[in-house]
């Protein structure tokens, strides 16, 4: 299926796409208060943009520095290739820790990663602690956005899904008794938990430190309560310094939810005593995406999802409509690099508004490497289909004026004459179902400007 | 070749040339206990001001339940003894904890919190209510402040932004996910 198929199924519920839509428009605006308050906020995205443009550019070192340091505080550190190498180094520690029950906060990676089915193939118990992703880990969904994972459920489904598995009343779909319901539910998984996997937000070369970002205090809680805590990060979450944490942390929040910081911005850098600290370095497809010119900069997101949030096709199509662990925008972009027949129609759900663009606090060009993917699938010859053909034929009419000349005349007058019905087939004109044509003018502008007296053209 | 030696490999042959790392300014800002007060109750705190360090007891007497069980390296009173091999059990039921912040953050609310100031790594986030006591002193403009202030993170330290929060359900905000469910800053001078 390709995005507009799957986004039909989204659009079928108008009520609650309107609502989404509003929603996260919503986010958006707490957003541009909050960045319009932070007066040297362009000058910090230049910063961070230029910080990790620097660190891509000297990425074979800072992963070498970050890993002797972490070792030096008596990390270990580990190194996947690809997600089943990452699966299996997971695993292989819980079952050298004859660990059963897995406390796990947000991580992206690991879901890109599908760990969790993984684990639960191989016995473990493997609880997602943030609440949204707790939803939907109960509803067997995926995530539909990288920062408000449950954002395509309304409080009715969120009540529905605790009735039926945490025994709330039917009908109770009051968000503060819910929370509540998941707080006393998933403190007993906390207790019980012998091992934490958490994500990174930031890994800083210079001192082995990985930092996690958490407004619910999950990861926290998860890791301190543990024997062993596991860290998996995809390698471009490195920074240099301690200091750059300054610049990513002021624009984290703001961008993602208006907020001025996340409630922990906890700082992991050695074990406690007697506990065990592993970090997990994954490539999968990163160092394949560092070296295509056009499309490196996806590497320097932070998951903000300003702009998914910001994006008018992500905001009426739904997260799930990108069937990619990251949704919208930078998905769009990040997704054919792992897979471009599967992910084809992704550069083509956008407007190329350049709201994405505008919105990113790293900088990130998206709406112009959703352009240039849109060229490599064509030379790739693996655009979707409807835009194939249509394409050729196009690209032969105004390849020749004659014939598109000769194609307008009879457009214009076939669309005065023909019936609405045939002139906006949905069959056949995808573009009319929900728009107009517009009134065919009487003649091109050619025509007219032949008849224009010669004296008033220059 | 080991996955670590084929990913680096294949970094250097991909990465592109070096670009220089910038130097960050130093932006300042608004360092007062108005600014920092403001923020802590948008990000759903409260601020109480303590007159003398000497009334810290009476004042924690005042604002919490006397039962309540209370840990707390800085007060007499507590009830609840945490260190680092606290049982989970025990941690588990403490319902305050009053502990040390660091220095604030003005533009945030933020407290740096390292894990030297929590008895145990877990506390700040499993006890039912948190306090942490500040020094009107220690108070700083922004971020970049705040880093230049941290020769070290240690082993483990956190910036701590008001009580633990969620707005997962409906985009509606509820106070009290996972950690603490109030956080309360006793700015002493
Ligand atoms: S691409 Fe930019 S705006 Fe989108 S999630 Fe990443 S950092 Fe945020």
């Amino acid at each position: 299926m390709s995005h507009s198929e799957r986004s039909d199924i989204f659009l079928l519920d108008a009520e609650r796409t309107t609502w989404h839509d509003e929603t996260l428009w919503f986010v958006r605006e707490k957003r541009d208060k909050a960045v319009y308050a932070t007066p040297e906020f362009q000058k910090l995205r230049q910063l961070a943009s230029d910080i990790k443009d620097h660190t891509l550019s000297r990425l074979d070192f800072y992963l070498q520095q970050f890993e002797e340091n972490a070792r030096r505080n008596g990390v270990h550190v580990h190194w996947a290739a690809d997600a089943t190498e990452h699966n299996a180094i997971v695993l292989g520690l819980l079952r050298q820790h004859g660990a059963t029950r897995v406390v796990k906060s947000k991580s992206m990676l690991t879901e890109e990663c599908h760990l969790n089915p993984h684990l639960l193939a191989n016995g473990i118990e493997v609880i997602d602690t943030d609440l949204g992703e707790r939803i939907i880990q109960l509803r067997e969904e995926a995530p539909s956005h990288v920062v408000l994972p449950a954002i395509h459920l309304k409080k009715e489904d969120v009540g529905d899904t605790f009735h039926k598995y945490l025994g709330t009343e039917k009908g109770n779909n009051d968000p503060q008794q819910l929370t509540e319901t998941a707080r006393q539910h998933l403190r007993e998984k906390f207790l019980a938990g012998q091992v934490a996997i958490s994500g990174v937000n930031f890994a800083v070369a210079e001192t082995g430190t990985v930092v996690v970002c958490t407004n619910e205090g999950n990861a926290d809680l998860g890791v301190n309560l543990a024997q062993v805590h596991i860290a998996c990060m995809g390698m471009e979450k490195l920074i240099p310094r301690l200091s750059d944490l300054s610049v990513f942390t002021r624009i984290l929040t703001r961008s993602a939810t208006g907020q001025p910081i996340t409630t922990y911005t906890s700082h992991f850098t050695r074990p406690a005593e007697g506990k065990e600290l592993h970090i997990v370095i994954v490539d999968n497809g990163r160092t394949q995406q560092l070296g295509r010119p056009d499309f490196r900069a996806s590497l320097k997101c932070i998951r903000c999802g300003a702009c998914m949030n910001t994006c008018p096709v992500y905001r009426r199509s739904g997260g799930h409509s990108y069937d990619f662990t990251i949704p919208g925008p930078i998905g769009a972009i990040l997704s054919p690099n792992i897979d471009m027949r599967k992910h084809a129609s992704l550069p083509f759900a956008s407007t190329l508004c350049g709201s994405c663009t505008d919105v990113c606090p790293v900088k990130i060009d998206i709406h112009t490497q959703l352009y240039k993917w849109r060229q490599v699938l064509g030379e790739a010859g693996k655009l979707p289909a409807s835009k194939k053909w249509s394409m050729r034929l196009l690209s032969r009419v105004l390849a020749k004026p004659g014939m598109y000349s000769a194609g307008g005349k009879v457009a214009r007058q076939a669309l005065r004459l023909l019936p609405h019905g045939l002139t906006h087939g949905q069959g056949y004109n995808p573009w009319a179902i929900a728009r107009e044509l517009p009134e065919p003018p009487q003649q091109s502008f050619r025509e007219w400007y032949a008849q224009q007296p010669q004296n008033d053209k220059a | 070749m080991s996955s670590r030696e084929k990913i680096l490999a294949a970094v250097t042959a991909n990465q592109p040339a070096e670009v220089p790392l910038p130097t960050v300014p130093f932006f300042e800002g608004d360092a007062s206990v108005e600014k920092f007060t403001a923020l802590v109750q948008a990000i759903g705190g409260r601020v109480v001001e303590v007159a003398a360090l000497a009334h810290l007891e009476e004042v924690v007497r005042q604002l919490f339940p006397a039962d309540y069980r209370m840990a707390s390296p800085l007060l007499s009173s507590t009830n609840v003894s945490v260190d680092a091999q606290t049982p989970l059990a025990v941690l588990a039921d403490v319902e305050l904890a009053v502990l040390q912040g660091e220095f604030g953050v003005a533009e945030n609310g933020a407290i740096w919190l390292p894990e030297e100031n929590m008895l145990h790594r877990a506390l700040p986030m499993i006890t039912q209510h948190l306090a942490l006591v500040l020094s009107q002193q220690q108070l700083v403009a922004t971020m970049h402040q705040a880093y230049a202030r941290l020769a070290t993170v240690g082993g483990y330290g956190t910036f701590l932004a008001g009580p633990s929060k969620t707005a997962d359900i409906e985009q509606s905000l509820v106070i009290g996910a996972h950690g603490a469910r109030s956080l309360t800053v006793l700015l002493v001078p």
